[in-house]
C-alpha cells in the first residue's frame, strides 16, 4: 500500500505522515501547524497504518474494496441490509457500505483478509462445514463471527444465530454456520490459535 | 452517492452552529444507517449540502443509573443498550426494543438518538430518485391512499395534511411507555410529545436542534416490548408494542401502553390503559384492553390485517408485564 | 484397447441403463473431502467479476424506464454529453444499433423474441432502455442520465394477466404485440392433452375444483450482474458474471461480427445465479452496449446493475390457476383439468403428473397475457409451476379424502400413466436394482420428523402456545435437466504429475468443481489432493453450463470419460517404449516389458498389479519431461485427454419421450406453527429426503438441501415483488423491503440422502440443485393448510393468513 509522502512546504523535506510533517513545521520552522487537508484520514487496516485522501461520499467499502484492493468485503445489498460488506471497526462488526470513509480517521479496521492472515480457525472450520456455496456472502459471515468470538469466546448456538442474523445468504447456507463457529470457538479455547 | 460537504463537530455547540450555517440544507449524521440509505437513493427533492458528523463529540455515549433514573447518551449504540444488564433489569422494554431492532451490525452502528429521529419507511416516499413527489415532500398528493398501503397507518393520517406513513422505530414506543424525557440542545421534551408530525417531519426537532440524552424515570413495576415483523432480523415492525405496568396486589395500578408502526407517530393506547387499570393481567383483562386499543382503528384499503395484529401485540405486551 | 474398454469410456447410452462400470472402491467419490473452493471463498480471496477493475475503465449506466409502459416521444441528450467526465452517450436512435438483435442467452437463436439493443419504449418500470452513458465514474454516468431531457408518452398498463386478457384492456406492448396482449406459453402448446380426461372424470368417484394463486418473487442473487468489455484492437476481451460464459461468447461474437475464436471471455467465481438473469437478453444488453462504447472511447467499459436495477432480473410468473381433479375413494387420481393464467413465460404446470405419477388423463390449458411487469424467468428451476400444481392437486385430494398425503403419494406414484409394478419391470430390464425410491424417501423422512405421531387432519391441532400446528408434504421425481453436451479436459502437469482439470469456470455454488475432482481422482487412481479444477477459458472446453441444472448428470460423464482415457494413456506411457527414427529421442518406459493392462494407478502411483511393490509415483513418471543432459532418457508425451458427453434428457415431455423414465424420487416435509392472532407463520422444521442415486459429494448434496429449504420457504413465506397498483412502479426493489429469510427465520433442516443408484449420471447419480427449492415451497403450502384448515395463496403473508381465518374486516 502506498503511503503518501508529505513534503515540507518550507524546506521540502519529505515526511511519511501528516502528523510528522506538522510536528516538523512547528519545531523546525516555528510556523503555525498546518491545517489538516480535508479528507485526509489515517487508519489502521489489518494492523497496518494507512493514509488516504477521500471524498466525503467515499464509503469505507469503496476505500477498502476498490482502492486498497481488499476485495474480500462484498457488496450484496448496498443498503445496510445484508452484512456481506462487514468489517470490524474498533471491535464492532460494522457495514462498510454504510460507513463514510471520512469518518474512519483514527479507526482500527480488520477485514476478512486480516482474519485470514491471522490464521483464525474460523476459516478452516468454515471450509470443513461447507458454510459456503457461491461464497459471495461468506467473508461477511466470517468477519461477523470473528467479531462475535472476540467479544464472546464461548457463544451458545442461539447467540451465534442472533449474531449472524444480519448476514443474508441467498444460497441458504444458514444451518451450517453455527457448527463452524462453535468448532472455531472450541479451537480458540483449546489455545490452538495465536491471538493475532 | 452524490457528494456533499462534511463537518466533524467537536462539540454540540459546534454542531449546532454548523447546522445554522447551512440552514435546512445540512443533515446530522450519527450511525448513518438511515441517512445514507436515503442519500444513496436520493429520495428527497433536495440533497443535503453537508453532513454534520456528531460521532466526534465526546461524552454522548453513556448508560448510567442514578437513583433508579436511567440516563442514556444520544450516541449510545443500540447494541450496548440491548446487552446492558442493568437496562435489561431496570427498563426491560427498552433493552428488548433495542435488541429487536434491525440486526447486530445495524445495532452496533445505530445510536439511540438516531433511532428515534429516523425517517419514515413509506415505500412511495423512499422510492429512489424522488419517484413520488408526495405530500410529505411538499408535493400534491399521498400516493399510498390509492396505492399499496399494506404497511401504512391504521389510525388515520397526520393531523395537518394527511400523510399515512407510520413511525418505524422499535425503541420509540418503549421510550413513550417508559415516559422518557428527551433532552436536546434546546430543551427537554417528554417522549410522547417528541414525536409530533408536521407535513414533513417525524419529530418536533427544529432544523438546528440535536438530541443529546434520554432520561428514563425509575420504573415501579414491569415493562415489556413485543414486535411482529415478517422476519426475525433486519426488519421493521409491522406492529410493535411496549407496555409499562405498575401492579399492586395483583391489580394494575398504573399503565402506559404504546403501539408503533400503526400510526404516523408512536400511538399511545390511552383507552387500553384505562381498560386495564384496576384489573388483573389475565386473559380477560388483556383481551378487553387490547380491544379498546384498536377500537378507533380506521384501516386503509390494504392494511386491515394490522388491526388484529395490533390487538395481539397489546395483549402480549401486557402479558409480558405479568 | 479392447472393445469393452472402449465402451467403458465413451458408451453413449450410459443414461439409459444402470451404470455397468461403477468403481470397486471409492476413495474420493462419496467421501467428505476438503472442498476445492473452500479456502478461497472463506478467506475473501475468491475473485468475482465485480471485484475486477481494469486500468482506465469507464463506467456505464443505462436509463431505466420510470413508467410501466411508456415511449420516448422526444429526447435531448446535449446536457448529458456536455457534463464533464462523460465520454460517450449512446441513444436508441444511434445508426450503429441494429433494429433487432438476438441477445437471448438460453436457447440461442430460437424461442425468444428478438429485441432492440436499446429500446425506445419501456414495458415495465425499471426496464433498461433509451440511453446509455459511459463516464469516468459511476456517479457521473448517473448524473448524466438525469440531465437527459425526455418527453415521455406514458401509456396505460396491465399488471394482472386475467385483467390484461379482458376486452378493452390497454395494450401492454403496442410495438411488438399490436393485436392484443395474448401470449403463447413457452415451450408448449396452449392446450395440451394426455390420455382421455373425459373418461377419467367419468371414472372418478369424487371431483373437486379449486383456484390458487402465486404472486411474483424474484431471484436477488448476491452478486449483481456486471461485466467489463475491452477491445484489444480487433479482439474483444470480456469479464462477465454469467452462468453460461460460452453462450455469452457466441452472442458477443455474433453481434460484433467477429469469430468466436477472436473473443476472450473470463468468467470468474459467481455470486449466485439460480438461473434467471443469465438466460435473458437483458443480461447481454449491457455487455453489447459496453462493447460499442468501449470501441468508441478506446477504453474498457464496466457496467454493473444497482440492486434496484437488478430486481427485474427474474421473477417467476405471477400465475393464477383453476384446477379440477377427479379421483377414486381409494385415492387414485383419474383425471385432471388445470388451467393457468400467466404473465410471462407460462411454463408447463402438469408435466409432473406424466413424469412422476400414474395420472395420465390430463388437460392443461395456459392463458398467457403479456403484462407490464418485469421479465419472468426461472429461478432455481423452471419446474416451479409444475411443483405448485402437482403438490396442490395431491394435497387437495388428500384433504377431500381426509387421507394422509404420504399415503396418497404412494398410491399415485408412477410414470407415464404406469403404476409402480410396470416400472419395476422397466428397471429390471435396464439393469437397475428394483428399489422403490419414493417409498424409501417417504419412510426415511417420516421417521426423521416423527410424522406418524404428529400428523393430524387440517386445522385440528392447537399447541399450548396457542399456535396452530401444521405438517405438509410434497414429492417429485428428480427432473434435473438431464440432457446436454459437455466437454472437459484433464492434463497431467509435466513436472510433478499432478492433474489439472481444464474447463470453463464451473462454479455456481453447488461445489461442482470439487465433485469433478473427486470423480477424476478416483477414475485416475490419483489422490484427491493431486487433482485440481482451475478454470481455464482458453482451453475452450465448455462443460455443460455451470448453472446447476445439468452439472453432474452430464459433466460427470464427461470428466469420467476424460479420466478413463487419460488413465489408459498413463498406463501406455508407463509401459510401452516409444520407438523413433532417432534412437536417442526414443523413450524407455519405467515398466519396460509390461503391458498397460498389467499396471494400475492408485494413490497417484503407477504399479504392477501382480507385484504392487513395483511402483513409481506420477511425478517420477513424468519427471523426464524436462530433458536435461542425459539424452538416454526420453520425455513422456504430453499426458492429456478430453472427455465428451452428449446425452438426451432422461425425460422430455415437450419432445418425444426420452430414453427412459425417471426412477428416483424425493419427498419433502415441512412443519409449521401458525399464529392465529397475527397470521405469522414460523417454519419449525423442513425434512428433505432426496434419492440422489449416488452422492458423489455428500456435503454438496446437503448444501443443496439446506439451500433449497431456506430459499424454498423464503420465496413463499415472505418474498413478493410489490407493484403499485395505481402506478405500476415497483415499491420494494431493495433488500430491506423485499424480504429474504434470515438465519433466524429457518427452523431445523434435516438432510436425508437416499442412494439407489437409479439416476442417469455416473454411478447412478442425479443432480439435486433445482429440486429442493422448487418442491419445498409447496410442502409449505400444504403445511399452512394443515395448520389452519384453509388454503392460503402464496406468498402466505400475514394479511392472507388472517383473511383466510376470517379475522380481517374488509376496509370500506
Ligand atoms: S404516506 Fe406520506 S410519505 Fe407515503 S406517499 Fe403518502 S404522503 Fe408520502
Ligand atoms: S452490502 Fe453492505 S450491508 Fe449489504
Ligand atoms: S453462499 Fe451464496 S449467498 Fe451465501
Amino acid at each position: 500500500m502506498t503511503t503518501p509522502s508529505y513534503p515540507c512546504p518550507y524546506c521540502a523535506a519529505p515526511f511519511g505522515s501528516h502528523e510528522a510533517l506538522k510536528a516538523h513545521v512547528v519545531a523546525g520552522h516555528g510556523a503555525e501547524p498546518l491545517p489538516k487537508p480535508h479528507g485526509l484520514i489515517a487508519l489502521t487496516v489489518n494492523g497496518e497504518r494507512h493514509e488516504h485522501t477521500v471524498e466525503p461520499n467515499t464509503t469505507l467499502y469503496t476505500l477498502i474494496h476498490d482502492r486498497m484492493g481488499l476485495t474480500g468485503a462484498k457488496m450484496f445489498c448496498d443498503r445496510g441490509a445484508c452484512g456481506s460488506c462487514t468489517v470490524i471497526m474498533d471491535g464492532r462488526p460494522v457495514l462498510s457500505c454504510m460507513t463514510l470513509a471520512i469518518e474512519c480517521d483514527g479507526k482500527t479496521v480488520e477485514t476478512i483478509e486480516g482474519v485470514a492472515a491471522a490464521k483464525h480457525p474460523l476459516i478452516e472450520t468454515y471450509v470443513k462445514h461447507h458454510c459456503m456455496q457461491c461464497g459471495y456472502c461468506t467473508p461477511g459471515f466470517v468477519v461477523t463471527a470473528k467479531a462475535l468470538l472476540d467479544k464472546n469466546p464461548d457463544p451458545t448456538e442461539e447467540e451465534i444465530r442472533e449474531a449472524l442474523a444480519g448476514n443474508l445468504c441467498r444460497c441458504g447456507t444458514y444451518p451450517q454456520h453455527p457448527r463452524a463457529v462453535t468448532e472455531a470457538a472450541g479451537l480458540l479455547q483449546g489455545g490452538r490459535h495465536e491471538k493475532g | 452517492m452524490k457528494n456533499f460537504g462534511h463537518v466533524n463537530a467537536a462539540t454540540l455547540e459546534e454542531a449546532v452552529s454548523a447546522l445554522r450555517r447551512y440552514g435546512n440544507r445540512a443533515a446530522v449524521i450519527a450511525g448513518g444507517t438511515d441517512l445514507l440509505g436515503k442519500m444513496k437513493d436520493e429520495v428527497l427533492p433536495a440533497y443535503p449540502e453537508a453532513l454534520i458528523n456528531i460521532k466526534t463529540i465526546p461524552g454522548l455515549d453513556f448508560i448510567r443509573y442514578e437513583g433508579g433514573t436511567l440516563s442514556i447518551g444520544a450516541l449510545t449504540r443500540l447494541e450496548d443498550i440491548a446487552t446492558n444488564d442493568a437496562v435489561r433489569n431496570g427498563h426491560a422494554a427498552l433493552a428488548e426494543a433495542a435488541h429487536r431492532t434491525a440486526s447486530t451490525h445495524l445495532r452496533e452502528m445505530g445510536t439511540i438518538g438516531g433511532n428515534i429521529c429516523q425517517d419514515i419507511r413509506c415505500w412511495y416516499y423512499r422510492n429512489p430518485q424522488n419517484r413520488f413527489p408526495c405530500l410529505r415532500k411538499g408535493g400534491g398528493r399521498c400516493y399510498a391512499i390509492d396505492g399499496d398501503n399494506r404497511y401504512h397507518s391504521i389510525f388515520g393520517g397526520s393531523v395537518e395534511k394527511g400523510c399515512y406513513a407510520v413511525h418505524p422505530s422499535d425503541t420509540a414506543p418503549a421510550l413513550v411507555a417508559l415516559d422518557a424525557t428527551i433532552t436536546t440542545t434546546r430543551r427537554a421534551i417528554r417522549a410522547e410529545d417528541f414525536f409530533q408530525v408536521s407535513a414533513a417531519k417525524t419529530t418536533v426537532l427544529e432544523d438546528d436542534e440535536i438530541v443529546s440524552r434520554i432520561d428514563l424515570p425509575p420504573l415501579v413495576g414491569k415493562s415489556a416490548f413485543v414486535k411482529f415483523a415478517l422476519r426475525k432480523a433486519i426488519d421493521f415492525p409491522i406492529v410493535n408494542c411496549a407496555a409499562a405496568i405498575g401492579l399492586s396486589r395483583g391489580k394494575v395500578r398504573s399503565a402506559r401502553i404504546c403501539l408503533n408502526a400503526v400510526h404516523v407517530k408512536p400511538y399511545r393506547a390511552v383507552k387500553a390503559e384505562e381498560a386495564i387499570i384496576g384489573k388483573a393481567i389475565d386473559e380477560a383483562g388483556v383481551e378487553s384492553s387490547a380491544a379498546a386499543a384498536v377500537a378507533g382503528a380506521k384501516p386503509m384499503s390494504h392494511n386491515a390485517y394490522m388491526v388484529p395484529i395490533a390487538k395481539a401485540m397489546v395483549k402480549r405486551a401486557l402479558l409480558g408485564c405479568k | 484397447m479392447k472393445k469393452d474398454d472402449r465402451e467403458r469410456i465413451v458408451a453413449p447410452e450410459h443414461t439409459v441403463r444402470a451404470d455397468k462400470y461403477p468403481l470397486d472402491d471409492y476413495t474420493a467419490v462419496g467421501k467428505r473431502v476438503r472442498r476445492k473452493d473452500g479456502y478461497e471463498k472463506a478467506s475473501g480471496y475468491a475473485v468475482y467479476a465485480s471485484d475486477i477493475q481494469i486500468p482506465g475503465m469507464l463506467h456505464q449506466k443505462i436509463l431505466t424506464c420510470p413508467y410501466p409502459n411508456a415511449r420516448i416521444a422526444a429526447i435531448d441528450t446535449t446536457r448529458a454529453e456536455a457534463l464533464p467526465g462523460v465520454r460517450a452517450v449512446l441513444r436508441y436512435d444511434d445508426p450503429e444499433l441494429p433494429p433487432k438483435a438476438d441477445l437471448s442467452g438460453h436457447f440461442g437463436q430460437a424461442g425468444q423474441p428478438h429485441e432492440p439493443v436499446l429500446d425506445r419504449c419501456g414495458y415495465w418500470q425499471g426496464m433498461p432502455m433509451g440511453v446509455a452513458v459511459a463516464a469516468d465514474t459511476e456517479e457521473i454516468a448517473r448524473e448524466a442520465l438525469k440531465l437527459v431531457r425526455i418527453e415521455w408518452e406514458a401509456r396505460p398498463f396491465n399488471l394482472d394477466p386475467v385483467e390484461a386478457l379482458k376486452a378493452g384492456a390497454p395494450l401492454t406492448n403496442p410495438e411488438s404485440y399490436p393485436d392484443g396482449n395474448f401470449l403463447l406459453p413457452f415451450m408448449h402448446e396452449k392446450k395440451v392433452t394426455h390420455g382421455d380426461a373425459d373418461k377419467g372424470f367419468r371414472e372418478a368417484e369424487q371431483t373437486i375444483e379449486f383456484g390458487m394463486r402465486r404472486d411474483q418473487d424474484t431471484w436477488v442473487g448476491p452478486e449483481r450482474p456486471c461485466g467489463i468489455f475491452r477491445w484489444n484492437g480487433e479482439y474483444p476481451e470480456v469479464w462477465l458474471k454469467h452462468q453460461r460464459p460460452h453462450l455469452a461468447k457466441r452472442q458477443l461474437a455474433q453481434f460484433f461480427k467477429v469469430g468466436m475464436s477472436q473473443v476472450t471471455v473470463h468468467c470468474p467465481y459467481q455470486g449466485g445465479s439460480f438461473g434467471g438473469w443469465s438466460q435473458m437478453a437483458l443480461n447481454m444488453q449491457p455487455n453489447v452496449i459496453a462493447g460499442i462504447l468501449s470501441k468508441r472511447t478506446g477504453r474498457p467499459v464496466r457496467w454493473q446493475f444497482s440492486r434496484r436495477e437488478d430486481f427485474c432480473g427474474a421473477g417467476m410468473d405471477n400465475a393464477r390457476y383453476r384446477v379440477k381433479v377427479g379421483f377414486k375413494n381409494n385415492g387414485e387420481i383419474t383425471a385432471l383439468h388445470a388451467t393457468s393464467w400467466f404473465s410471462r413465460e407460462g411454463l408447463s404446470h402438469t408435466d409432473h403428473f406424466v413424469e412422476n405419477s400414474k395420472v395420465i388423463n390430463i388437460i392443461q390449458e395456459s392463458n398467457g397475457a403479456i403484462c407490464n411487469i418485469f421479465t419472468g424467468w426461472a429461478i432455481r428451476c423452471e419446474q416451479n409451476m409444475n411443483c405448485y400444481c402437482f403438490s396442490a392437486v395431491m394435497n387437495h385430494v388428500a384433504e377431500a379424502l381426509k387421507m394422509d398425503p404420504t399415503e396418497l403419494a404412494l398410491i399415485n406414484d408412477g410414470c407415464e400413466g404406469h403404476a409402480m409394478a410396470d416400472i419395476a419391470e422397466w428397471k429390471r430390464k435396464r439393469g437397475f436394482e428394483d428399489r422403490d425410491s419414493l417409498r424409501e424417501c417417504i419412510k426415511a423422512g417420516k421417521k426423521a420428523m416423527d410424522w406418524d405421531a404428529k400428523w393430524h387432519l387440517p386445522g385440528m391441532k392447537k399447541l399450548p402456545s396457542g399456535r396452530m400446528h401444521g405438517l405438509g408434504m410434497s414429492w417429485a421425481h428428480e427432473w434435473g435437466d438431464s440432457g446436454g453436451s459437455a466437454a472437459i479436459g484433464i492434463r497431467i502437469e509435466r513436472d510433478d504429475g499432478t492433474a489439472r482439470v481444464l474447463g470453463l469456470r464451473c462454479d455456481n455454488g453447488v461445489c461442482a468443481e470439487t465433485a469433478y475432482c473427486q470423480i477424476a481422482a478416483d477414475e485416475l487412481g490419483f489422490r484427491y489432493e493431486d487433482v485440481e479444477y482451475r478454470p481455464f477459458e482458453e482451453a475452450g472446453f465448455a462443460p455443460m453450463t455451470p448453472d446447476s441444472s445439468t452439472n453432474l448428470a452430464v459433466n460427470g460423464w464427461a470428466i469420467r470419460n476424460a479420466a478413463r482415457r487419460l488413465k489408459q494413456k498413463i498406463l501406455e506411457v508407463a509401459s510401452l517404449p516409444r520407438v523413433t527414427e532417432r534412437p536417442e529421442m526414443g523413450y524407455i518406459p519405467p515398466f519396460e516389458g509390461y503391458r498397460p493392462e498389467d499396471l494400475d494407478v492408485r494413490e497417484s502411483r503407477v504399479f504392477v498389479k501382480k507385484d504392487p511393490s513395483k511402483s513409481i509415483s506420477m511425478a517420477e513418471l513424468v519427471r523426464p519431461a524436462f530433458f536435461m543432459g542425459k539424452m538416454d532418457v526420453g520425455s513422456t508425451e504430453p499426458l492429456f485427454a478430453w472427455g465428451w458427453q452428449n446425452q438426451q434428457g432422461a425425460y422430455d415431455i415437450s419432445g418425444p419421450p426420452g430414453p427412459r423414465p425417471i426412477f428416483v424420487r424425493q419427498a419433502h416435509f415441512v412443519e409449521v406453527e401458525v399464529d392465529p392472532e397475527t397470521g405469522g407463520i414460523e417454519v419449525t422444521r423442513v425434512t428433505n429426503a432426496n434419492d440422489v442415486g449416488k452422492a458423489v459429494n455428500p456435503d454438496a448434496v446437503e448444501g443443496q438441501q439446506y439451500g433449497g429449504s431456506v430459499m424454498g420457504v423464503s420465496r413463499v413465506r415472505t418474498e413478493e415483488v410489490v407493484y403499485c397498483p395505481a402506478t405500476g412502479v415497483v415499491l420494494n426493489g431493495n433488500l430491506i423491503d423485499y424480504k429474504i429469510n434470515t438465519m433466524l427465520d429457518c427452523g431445523l433442516i434435516d438432510t436425508i440422502i437416499v442412494e439407489t443408484a437409479m439416476g442417469y449420471g455416473p454411478y447412478g447419480s442425479v443432480g439435486i440443485g433445482e429440486d429442493v427449492a422448487s418442491v419445498v415451497p409447496f410442502a409449505f403450502y400444504a403445511a399452512v393448510h394443515n395448520a389452519i384448515g384453509k388454503w392460503v395463496d402464496l406468498p402466505a403473508t400475514p394479511d392472507k393468513v388472517l383473511k383466510a381465518l376470517g379475522k380481517v374486516q374488509e376496509a370500506k
